[in-house]
């Protein structure tokens, strides 16, 4: 059951290049909640910018929450101004998860951007045997610290090649999938449209089962303006309700990444 | 000293106070039960019910503004037999009065919801006419911007119910002191001021409007100026019940459209960024009146429009 309320900040630092890292203690939201649910927080009470910004959940200790997010656009430049102290609303936990379980195949994660952090959520938790992340440079890699606690390999691909190997992430899963056999690997996946259309494309010519979280311009977060749709074999679905994870086999690839 | 009587009447309706929710921005049933007691809210307006499912717009159809959003939904729902079915059962536990807003393409569309929902008094308390929706083309502002197909809905949705009737307007179907009169004439017993108003938004990277739909309409605080003008222009003209809405997002935007004689407070797109929006109106609305010793909403309802320097 979600809840709203406001919390006071209690970490708000620049972690490397891409991310910063903001934590804050808030007892009912950190309440089951499970990797691939979001939350959403008003960044300022005087409705600039006027609606909440959904983020993922990126680690949760006892009744503190973390959130890690790239500076995107005007709403997270705001955000990552703000200090310890300060006082932001927050609504929480939203929407569906990953599976917890994937049969008895190997989980493999495949991770971008504002994909990374609940997929490290979920590696934590649950365990993955690979996960895969794709990022630009060696100076958007996370530091170690943040790494520590995922149980499963850690593979970076950068497109300059200054860390791990180069080039995209997906040559990275190819190579996983050739190692391990498609029948025996289960996707999930987190990142920007044009890395998951990717790796969506490969799972569909490998016939590879897999989720993905899908980002959509989102007002309410509770399914109640219908804005944040997604075309599925069922139908229209608000994806803040009931996604933001979808499996590959339900949703119109076309018109959901595009 | 004594709680504020905040009991608003529309002809024989009774409303515990004058907040309720604009259509479309509180979802079909119980999206935000986890967030507030829906016994608190004066009335419960629904998003819009066609006869048939509707699949609603392409995607993207919401757009954040400067004070708002613009949104080209569609007027995605289920249909009328899964309002029946599903949704009825669900508000007849609430003793909130309902009211439903109905769209249609053709009349006999508004004849047939009017006379479904004329089936269920026990829940349904009133219907509001959404005859200004500015992103379908059949049904919304597009066909109904025709006054004369506006007034044969009415007089056919009148002649199918003795239920109260609020006609949903929008500037953008012109001179609205003038719609209003005819539309009173032909039978409504009151009038919600005021519907989205068609806007649009460029991306400049992508180098295209932000909606599929192109426009969209505008809502939230980026309007409730000109939403206040017209339930001001309308109650000082005429005497006839309005719900307003119109970025109506906290407790003095509500008092100044209470001032400005609005009978119910519909709070709309603020409820998407501040799920206990409504609540918090409410008491805010208390507080005030406690502070300024008013025992009755009436001693300020309408209190701008008698003031002499108009």
């Amino acid at each position: 059951m979600p809840y709203d309320q406001s919390f006071t900040i209690e970490e708000n630092t620049k972690v490397n290049a891409k991310y910063y890292r903001l934590t804050f203690r808030a007892a009912h939201l950190s309440e089951a909640v499970e990797p691939g649910q979001f939350l959403t927080l008003q960044i300022n009470p005087s409705l600039d910018p006027f609606w909440r910004r959904p983020f993922s959940y990126y680690r949760i200790q006892k009744d503190r929450i973390q959130i890690l997010y790239e500076v995107l656009g005007r709403g997270t430049a705001m955000l990552s101004r703000k200090k310890k102290g300060d006082t932001v609303q927050v609504m929480g936990p939203l929407g569906r998860p990953f599976s917890p379980k994937v049969k008895n195949k190997k989980r493999v994660l495949v991770a971008g951007g504002v994909g990374v952090p609940p997929l490290i959520f979920l590696a934590e938790k649950y365990a993955a045997d690979y996960l895969l992340i794709g990022t630009k440079s060696s100076a958007e890699v996370l530091p170690k610290k943040e790494l520590a606690k995922i149980k499963a390999e850690i593979l970076y691909s950068t497109n300059d090649g200054s860390y791990g190997s180069k080039g995209f992430v997906t040559k990275l899963l190819e190579q996983v999938i050739k190692k391990e056999l498609p029948e025996n690997i289960f996707i999930q996946t987190c990142g920007p449209n044009i890395m998951m259309e990717a790796v969506m494309k490969m799972a569909l010519q490998w016939g590879i089962e897999g989720e993905l979280s899908v980002d959509k311009p989102m007002a309410c977060g509770v399914g109640a303006c219908l804005g944040c749709m997604v075309k599925t074999s069922d139908g229209w679905k608000a994806s803040c309700v009931e996604g933001p994870v979808f499996n590959f086999k339900d949703i119109d690839l076309a018109t959901t990444l595009s | 000293m004594m709680k504020t009587d905040l009991t608003t009447k529309i002809g024989k309706l009774e409303f515990r106070n004058p907040v309720t929710v604009a259509s479309g921005t509180f979802g079909t049933k119980d999206e935000y039960s986890c967030f507030l007691d829906y016994e608190k809210l004066g009335a419960i307006i629904t998003k819009t019910i066609t006869v048939k499912p509707r699949a609603g717009n392409s995607m993207p159809r919401i757009c954040e503004t400067a004070g708002g959003m613009l949104n080209a939904i569609g007027l995605q729902n289920k249909g009328l037999d899964d309002f029946l079915e599903n949704k009825i059962p669900f508000f007849s536990k609430i003793k909130t009065p309902l009211i439903v807003n109905i769209a249609g393409e053709t009349t006999q569309d508004f004849k047939t919801l009017t006379q479904a929902l004329d089936r269920q008094k026990k829940v349904v308390r009133a219907l509001e006419l959404n005859l200004s929706c500015p992103n379908v083309e059949a049904g919304g502002a597009g066909h109904m911007k025709k006054r004369e197909r506006i007034l044969e809905v009415i007089k056919v949705v009148r002649d199918h119910t003795d239920l109260a009737l609020f006609a949903k307007l929008s500037p953008e179907l012109g001179d609205v002191l003038e719609i209003a009169r005819d539309v009173i004439k032909a039978g409504v017993s009151g009038l919600s001021l005021i519907n989205t108003l068609k806007g649009m938004a460029i991306d400049i990277e992508r180098r295209r409007p932000q909606l599929a739909n192109v426009t969209g309409g505008l809502s939230g605080p980026a309007i409730k100026p000109v939403a206040l003008r017209y339930v001001y222009e309308i109650k000082k003209e005429l005497d006839v019940p309005v719900i307003a809405s119109g970025g109506i997002t906290t407790y003095r935007d509500a008092l100044e459209f209470l001032m400005a004689g609005a009978d119910l407070l519909a709070v709309g797109t603020a409820n998407f960024i501040n799920p206990q929006a409504t609540i918090h109106i409410l008491q805010g609305i208390q507080d005030y009146c406690k502070k300024h010793g008013i025992k009755q909403l009436d001693e300020i309802r309408g209190i701008s429009c008698l003031a002499k320097n108009n």
